[in-house]
């Protein structure tokens, strides 16, 4: 391909580019605003959906209820509550269930180094850890099957309450006293941040072997079970069948929505994550209009500008230029325009996105900035965005180049 | 002076302008030959027609009605892009207001009509130093017309006009825009391109200008008088 005509169009709009320099910032400024809001848009859904992991991820949790329903004779009314050889029942009887765990827990008094604080103690399995997201920090382990069978008198601890008892010292291997007995610590968790709780955030509780915990707690039934279907999609099954194994032993109606409290998170989740696409595509809408408006502009200089030139393509024709010399002429300039611009509007947009990632989040909870400061910078919105505006811009320069080559040359040597 | 070739023929040129409502005739019928070689200049009036002749002449404008030959080739019938490559290469022209590229410098004014003609960068440079040495204005090859007197700017003008070696140049007023002594360069340099053997034609309406071709074509009202 000869190069020689491109090479002299790109170096007359490097001449000129003065004169294109606001083009290209709209361009430039467009890029980045639409770029920006949407990787917040993009952000916030992503981090919705971290913070509900935070809590666990497709997760059922069954505690105990009231029924409300008269049912095989019994009256209605009866407190109905799961008990630990529900774990294993559930786990025969419903095949959909992945992983099931059993949770007790009580407000106790946790002392270490002669510092005495009120906190919430759970009994549970080694199988919480993954469905809660309990990642313990490195150096430590959660409970595991052997503290478990073997009833250890183990702990692991939220971050906080690590840093509440040793303030930055390892706290592995350290000894607490829960409700006057001791406990070694074996695993602190690692920092998350979790936006849906029952007892306050995971950071503030302690954790038991449930085998443990039975032995200084006096309470016989289960606070909650907690269920993770094989797949997303069994959900709504395995909560029904959950109704019916336990309406059976317990004697409710399955159909009674009191007999049992299922918080099923799958659920939520997905409302959640609903709220904040809507909320993207609202961004989405926005960006889409201040495009629009981007472009009108755009258009509007890239029109003026092939006009102010009507003369100088008249003296090109004058001198031997083709129509589709003019015409190509114009398409590079205005693709140099639209490669510098979103060039420029692309870095900036990439390095204000990396730069507000860096910004720290405080672990207090999951506030407004949780959602805000981490906005996530995705290629395909960037591609998309390339297309539309592109065409645009594209447009915007085509039109009046080809009108201009259509001149007679005298026409266009006359043009004032 | 024997005319041994027929470089350029036009028979019943018409050429009507749309004004308004109303249609004005710039030219009504003009017929006439000029043979290869020669130096002829066109005069005439205001609005007699004269420019409108050039334009057509010179492939910038197309004729209403009526017959083109350049170099034996009717021109009435051909595309766009093929009167681009005659304007390129057959025809050079030089307008009374220069019309040059204002952000280009000296050298890129005279570079563009090679540019179109596909030349390669060495034979370009070669063929841009040549020329500007013809119009003495080497040493000005990176000033910008803004920075040129009006001479020197017809200078780079006629430079441009003759990139591709054409045949014919046209020169509409060439002197026009310029004071006596540009003007006189000008046609010095017009002088010596006619003795070179290439056929030029001139619009002007100063008899001293008109003196130094072989034959002046009068127009009056559209028609050769």
């Amino acid at each position: 391909m000869n190069l020689t005509l491109p090479r002299f169009f790109l170096r007359e709009f490097r001449k000129r580019r003065k004169k294109t320099a606001l083009i290209t910032f709209a361009l430039f400024w467009g890029t980045l605003c639409v770029l920006i809001l949407l990787a917040f848009g993009r952000g916030m859904s992503a981090q919705s959906r971290v913070a509900f992991s935070g809590l666990g991820e497709n997760l059922i949790m069954i505690s105990g209820g009231q029924s409300s329903i008269v049912h095989g004779g019994l009256a209605k009314g009866r407190l109905i509550r799961v008990y630990p050889n529900d774990i294993e029942d559930l786990k025969k009887r419903i095949p959909e269930i992945a992983v099931i765990a059993p949770e007790s827990y009580n407000g106790w008094p946790v002392s270490a180094r002669g510092k005495e604080l009120n906190r919430t103690v759970h009994g549970t399995t080694p199988e919480f850890a993954g469905l809660r997201t309990q990642i313990p920090q490195p150096g430590g382990r959660f409970i595991n099957a052997d503290d478990e069978a073997e009833g250890r008198k183990v702990a692991f601890i939220g971050w906080k309450v690590a840093a509440d008892f040793f303030g930055g010292e390892e706290a592995v291997g350290k000894e607490i006293i829960v409700n006057r007995v001791p406990f070694t610590v074996i695993g602190v968790l690692q920092k998350k941040i979790q936006n849906s709780m029952y007892q306050g955030p995971d950071a503030d509780q302690v954790y038991l072997p449930f085998s443990a915990f039975s032995q200084i707690d006096s309470q016989p039934y289960l606070d909650r079970i907690h269920v993770q279907p094989r797949e997303l999609g069994l959900s709504k099954l395995v909560e029904e069948r959950i109704r019916t194994v336990l309406g059976r032993k317990y004697r409710f109606d399955p159909a009674d929505r009191y007999a049992l409290g299922i918080w099923n998170t799958i659920d939520n989740a997905r409302e959640q994550e609903k709220i904040f696409k809507r909320i993207e595509i609202f961004l989405g809408v926005i960006g889409a209009l201040t495009l629009f408006i981007g472009a009108v502009g755009v258009t509007n200089l890239m029109y003026a500008v092939v006009r102010e030139r009507t003369q100088e393509i008249g003296i090109k024709m004058a001198v031997g230029a083709r129509r589709r010399t003019i015409v190509l002429q114009f398409i590079l300039e205005t693709l140099f325009i639209f490669a510098k611009g979103t060039f420029w509007g692309f870095i900036t947009a990439f390095n204000i996105v990396g730069l507000v990632r860096l910004i720290p989040l405080s672990e207090e909870g999951f506030g407004i900035g949780a959602y805000l400061l981490r906005p996530v910078f995705s290629m395909d919105i960037f591609f998309i965005f390339l297309g539309i505006v592109g065409t645009l811009v594209f447009l915007a320069g085509i039109f009046p180049a080809t009108r201009a080559s259509r001149l007679n040359p005298i026409e266009a040597l006359r043009y004032e | 002076m024997s005319k041994a070739e027929t470089i350029i023929e036009l028979r019943g040129i018409k050429k009507v302008y749309q004004m308004g409502g109303h249609a004005l005739e710039a030219l009504s019928g003009v017929s006439l030959e000029i043979g290869r070689g020669e130096f002829v200049s066109v005069m005439g009036p205001s609005g007699s027609g004269k420019s409108t002749l050039m334009n057509i002449i010179g492939c910038l404008d197309t004729p209403t009605s009526g017959e083109y030959y350049l170099e034996g080739k009717n021109v009435a019938g051909l595309t766009f892009d093929q009167l681009s490559s005659i304007r390129n290469q057959k025809l050079g022209f030089v307008f009374q207001n220069f019309n040059l590229l204002t952000y280009a410098t000296a050298w890129e004014n005279v570079e563009v009509p090679l540019l179109f003609n596909g030349k390669n960068a060495r034979r370009r440079r070669q063929r841009i130093t040549e020329l500007l040495e013809a119009v003495g204005l080497l040493d000005w090859k990176e000033h910008r017309p803004s920075e040129l007197s009006g001479g020197e700017q017809q200078r780079i003008a006629l430079a441009r006009a003759l990139a591709n070696d054409p045949p014919i140049l046209l020169a509409d007023e060439p002197t026009g825009n310029l004071d006596s002594k540009s003007g006189e360069d000008i046609m010095g340099l017009l002088g010596g391109l006619w003795k070179e053997g290439r056929t030029i034609v001139m619009v002007t309406h100063d008899d001293r200008i008109a003196a130094h071709s072989e034959r002046t074509i009068r127009l009056f009202d559209g028609q050769v008088a």
